[in-house]
């Protein structure tokens, strides 16, 4: 895949499409994640108690709406809009976490899925960048975990370290990878003729 | 940009916001009043296109006009209605020239990567300073409902506009009172509406805003015949009391012809060729531009002018030409196709391939129509006509076998099952299906499954088993027969909606099947598509297939010369009855009444206290009661929490039973996280257990238990305090009591109605891959496929969506009213108290009885 790279001046305004875009993305994540949050319990504490904080390879699965958000609309705040959008309704449906707390992790996960986007002045979109947005925003849902539900475990000791091996890998691949090839196969459909990233893949000149 | 501008006719001088209503006698409206519409050498290119879309467009529409445009598919109806209503060309200022007069040639370049050339005026102003004068309906009803509730649908636009609240209920309830809905609840949801009280609605929705000029893009293309007269008749009335400007797109001129005072008919002119285009010879759905130039009227006047023009081909056009117009070739009879065979389409011959045998059908176990018995013959053509949401579908899907029959049979004939030993389709494996009974959706999108044309046309017959070069050869011939050879390697989303359309039949032919279902194959279509879908169906009768189309088009029947089964509510009249349709075969299925209950609304918790409060308290109520309690992790503040937390909630009115049963989640996430803190949390004191990496002692299991008493003392309130609160008051509340942007939380709002939406759209999208032979793939399989394909119809829909709030005045920077108005007052505070407080006494008794851990240790 050719990195791709927009014009040295995005226009950072959001539109009224823009904004709804990145909340359908986040209304859809939310179902997915309220899916797999039940399908998922079994699986993963299986693992775990195999291998200590391996459940982390899972954790990809609740962090995709940010970076995907991000990369089609491609406006400041789009990753974070997108999680909260998923965590507020995944809050209003009740899950696993508790609906409040659901609210916070998603800010959490939204943030730090952004972070890359900020520093890079949202002018660099490749597969890369978004490797490193989904590894990030699985480093927040990483500390997040250690600051509320595992407090009783040592971050730095085994359990720790693995599972932040595993929570990075799996945002990385899952949040980050994965969803530059959604994004790609999204576009080919003309779903996102409306917007810059995808008349880019089209290879509609603007 | 207010440049002053010599080259248009400008007849209406007088028509600024005010004095418009002066000059036209008897308007009775409030404000505004009609006003003049004109596009002055207007043009628009789509970022996304090469060519222009529309070109050096010059038209001018007097106030009060009402204007029926025609043209040809694909020469921009859409993009010019949508200019006049503001929405393209809007979001950058132009950049005005030195001389005011020259920049109306410049082209300028908008937030959606368009490219805008001149301009288009309401009365004397630029359209975009005149959000609010222009309303916009559009053809798909669903696309506009943005809230859940009736009311606040039709408030939207007033809200926008930032009129006073008093005023926003009082024009709402006359707008819909004036489409004939003044007797609906204005809690009401959008829900339990027919099609054509949605579109009633959106019109509604449009005339609160109290326009000047209305533009119509096909709104009664997807409604069946009753709701086309229901919207005909309220914007007639609308119309006719406020005096507006009306600019109506429309094939089925008929039943709007009495109210159309003028026609344009629109054409490309292009550099080779003097005269203008205005039709599209070629086969394809694209019209050529590549020596585009400019979109011209090519025919101007009366309905009655333009109508007897011979020198129009409205065919082409694809106008179905009002019966009093109508030429001996624009009467729609039925048609033949070579190779016909000579019995009538409306008996067949032979025995029946499938049958309907003392059949009850429903969703979810309850039975809308009982007692059913019908035969489906080779080479017959059987229409299923009734109203919209009637249970067509519902009919149609059981004899596919894509929905469990309530109670009776559906039974495949011997020749039809061809070897397999069930006769119920329902129970057939989805490759064997796919290769007997093929079924088209009425959305193109619930049907794609690959990423080219030719993928989809080879799926079917791979999955039955057929051999890949039969396979091959017959979806060449078939992408030949239905025009579609060019684009084999097209990714199939990307075709014009006429396009998809013959691809879906063209898919579901390709394995072969022996009965053929088409839900809506004519919905939207204009003539010329309408022409080559009736002809495709109709050549299917040589290869002895038996079809099922559903539809409520009295045309599409007369054409195929199909056998009628109306399916009608009990009590209701039949109105496809035998007179009307000669001695065409007839039968009637009763069904029970469409359910059309006004539904109560279910508090918003079931403790009346909680329900009284403000959302966004209740959201902040949780986490403050919640979020302290991450400062220390021991089973004393988490036990006092926990049971501080039980008590409260059942003096609020809950019982633990109901706790846990809302909470259920937590019970099993909880254990999970006490699990890996028992094995690998932070040890201390004796040894219970040591196995590689894993160190149970008695800290660890302290902690454990710690800490699943915390999750649950942290997830039951933050579960409990928000469950069951109304999306909407929750959006109100973010905006009036968080003051976060107007902009983000109604367009996040907009986004969470989708889910809904997109809940249909799942189980539609899996019965059309199990009609398609992918259903017998593991869940995993067809999990990621499917979900796929329902994002790319969700970022569909809430393009459209966005088109809608647009068109009523969302996104503007200007300030914003509110029709609903979100309170808090003393109870809320003292809740606020109540939640601060539970946190304070837990971790207290924790200090005081030093159990008290910081952050775990």
């Amino acid at each position: 895949m050719t990195s791709t790279t927009t014009s040295a001046r995005p226009v950072l305004r959001w539109r009224v499409v823009d904004i709804a875009v990145a909340s359908v993305i986040g209304v859809a994540s939310s179902l997915i994640y309220w899916l797999v949050a039940l399908i998922s319990t079994g699986p993963w504490n299986f693992l775990e108690a195999i291998i200590p904080g391996f459940g982390g390879v899972f954790n990809g699965l609740w962090l995709f709406a940010g970076p995907l958000a991000a990369v089609i609309v491609r406006k400041p705040g789009a990753a974070i809009y997108a999680e909260v959008v998923a965590a507020v309704l995944e809050a209003l449906m009740g899950n696993i976490w508790g609906g409040g707390a659901t609210f916070v992790i998603g800010l959490v996960q939204g943030v730090m899925a952004e972070l890359i986007f900020v520093i890079l002045m949202y002018r660099k979109w490749n597969p890369s960048t978004l490797v490193l947005s989904g590894a990030l925003s699985g480093l927040g849902c990483w500390g997040y975990s250690f600051f509320t539900n595992l407090q009783a475990i040592d971050w730095g000791g085994s359990y720790g370290i693995i599972y932040l091996l595993t929570t990075l890998v799996s945002g990385a691949v899952i949040a980050g990878i994965l969803m530059w090839y959604l994004y790609i196969a999204i576009a080919k459909t003309g779903a996102l003729d409306h917007f810059a990233s995808g008349r880019e893949v089209r290879g509609i000149a603007d | 940009m207010k440049a002053t501008v010599s080259d248009i006719d400008s007849s209406q001088d007088a028509s600024q916001a005010g004095s418009a209503r002066a000059a036209v006698p008897g308007v009775r409206t409030s404000d505004g009043g009609a006003s003049s519409l004109t596009f002055d050498h207007w043009g628009y290119k789509h970022a996304s296109r090469r060519h222009f879309a529309v070109r050096d467009l010059s038209l001018h529409i007097e106030q009060g006009e009402r204007v029926l445009l025609l043209g040809a598919s694909g020469i921009g109806k859409s993009t010019i209605l949508e200019g006049a209503a503001g929405l393209i060309g809007s979001q950058v200022d132009a950049i005005p020239a030195a001389d005011g007069a020259q920049d109306v040639t410049a082209a300028v370049s908008d937030a959606d990567g368009g490219l805008t050339e001149g301009r288009v005026l309401v009365g004397d102003d630029p359209v975009q300073e005149r959000i609010g004068s222009v309303g916009l309906v559009l053809q798909d009803p669903d696309a506009q409902a943005i809230f859940q509730r009736l009311g606040d649908n039709v408030a939207f636009g007033p809200e926008n506009l930032d009129v006073p609240r008093d005023e926003i209920w009082q024009r709402t309830r006359e707008s819909l009172s004036s489409v004939g809905m003044g007797e609906l609840k204005l809690e009401h949801s959008v829900l339990h509406l027919s099609g054509g009280q949605m579109q009633r609605a959106a019109l509604a929705g449009a005339l609160a805003m109290r326009p000047g000029v209305l533009l119509l893009d096909e709104p009664t293309a997807n409604l069946d015949p009753d709701g086309v007269h229901q919207i005909v008749k309220a914007v007639r009335d609308v119309v006719d009391r406020r005096n507006c400007t009306m600019l109506l797109v429309e094939h089925h001129a008929e039943p709007w012809i009495d109210m159309i005072d003028r026609v344009v008919v629109l054409g490309l002119e292009s550099e080779n060729n003097a005269h203008s285009d205005i039709v599209n010879d070629s086969d394809h759905d694209d019209m050529d531009r590549s020596a585009f130039r400019k979109t011209v009227v090519v025919a101007d006047g009366t309905p009655e002018e333009i109508f007897t023009d011979h020198g129009l081909d409205f065919a082409q056009l694809g106008i179905w030409v009002p019966e009093r117009y109508r030429r001996p070739e624009d009467a729609i009879t039925a048609i033949s196709t070579p190779d016909e065979p000579d019995y009538p389409a409306s008996q067949g011959e032979g025995e029946p391939l499938l049958r309907a045998h003392d059949l009850s059908i429903g969703r979810e176990g309850t039975a809308i129509a009982e007692h059913i018995d019908l035969d489906f013959r080779p080479g017959q053509i059987t229409a299923l006509v009734g109203p919209n949401g009637v249970g067509k579908s519902t009919l149609s899907l059981t004899l596919a076998g894509l929905l469990k029959a309530v109670k009776g049979e559906v039974i495949a004939e011997a020749k039809l099952a061809d070897g397999l030993v069930q006769s119920d389709p329902y129970t057939w494996k989805s490759s064997d299906l796919a290769s007997r009974i093929s079924y088209v959706f009425q959305n193109p999108e619930h049907q794609f499954a690959k990423g080219t044309v030719m993928e989809e046309m080879l799926l079917a017959p791979q999955r039955s088993g057929m051999p890949p070069q039969e396979a091959q050869q017959r979806a060449d011939d078939l992408l030949e027969r239905f025009n579609l050879k060019r684009y084999a390697r097209v990714n199939p989303y990307t075709l014009s909606g006429g396009e998809k359309r013959r691809l879906t039949v063209a898919a579901a032919l390709a394995a072969a099947p022996r009965v053929l279902l088409l839900d809506e194959p004519t919905f939207g279509q204009d003539r010329r598509t309408w022409m080559q879908i009736v002809r495709l169906i109709h050549s299917l009768r040589s290869d002895g297939v038996s079809i099922i189309v559903i539809t409520h088009d009295r045309d599409l029947v007369t054409a195929l010369d199909a056998r009628v089964v109306e399916l009608a509510p009990q009590g209701s009249v039949t109105s496809w009855d035998a007179g009307s349709q000669g001695s065409r075969d007839m039968a009637h299925i009763p069904v029970s009444p469409m359910d059309m209950r006004d539904e109560t609304v279910p508090p918003s918790s079931r403790s009346p206290f909680l329900a009284s409060l403000n959302p966004a308290f209740r959201v902040i109520g949780a986490l403050v009661a919640t979020l302290p309690m991450l400062v220390s992790l021991d089973w004393v503040s988490a036990t006092v929490s926990l049971v501080l937390e039980v008590l409260l909630f059942m003096i609020a009115g809950f019982t633990p039973w109901r706790l846990v049963r809302s909470t259920w989640p937590l019970f099993i996430g909880a254990p999970g996280s006490a699990l890996a803190v028992v094995l690998y949390g932070k040890s201390g004191g004796d040894t219970i257990w040591q196995w590689g990496l894993i160190h149970v002692t008695d800290r660890s299991v302290d902690l454990a238990v710690a800490t699943f008493l915390r999750i649950l003392a942290i997830g039951i309130p933050a579960i409990i305090a928000v469950l069951g609160i109304d999306a909407t008051d929750l959006a109100d509340s973010f905006s009036q009591v968080l003051h976060l942007p107007d902009r983000f939380v109604y367009g996040g709002l907009a986004g969470m109605r989708l889910f809904t939406v997109l809940q249909d759209d799942w189980g539609a999208l899996t019965a059309s891959r199990r009609s398609r032979g992918l259903g017998d793939d593991n869940a995993i399989r067809t999990f990621f496929p499917q979900a796929f394909a329902l994002l790319v119809l969700s970022i569909r829909r809430s393009t459209t969506l966005a088109t809608a709030m647009q068109a009523r005045g969302f996104g503007g920077a200007g300030p914003r009213s509110h029709a609903r108005l979100s309170v808090f007052g003393a109870r809320d505070y003292t809740y606020m108290v109540i939640c601060l407080s539970v946190p304070i006494i837990a971790l207290v008794s924790a200090g005081v009885l030093g159990t008290f851990t910081f952050f775990g240790g």
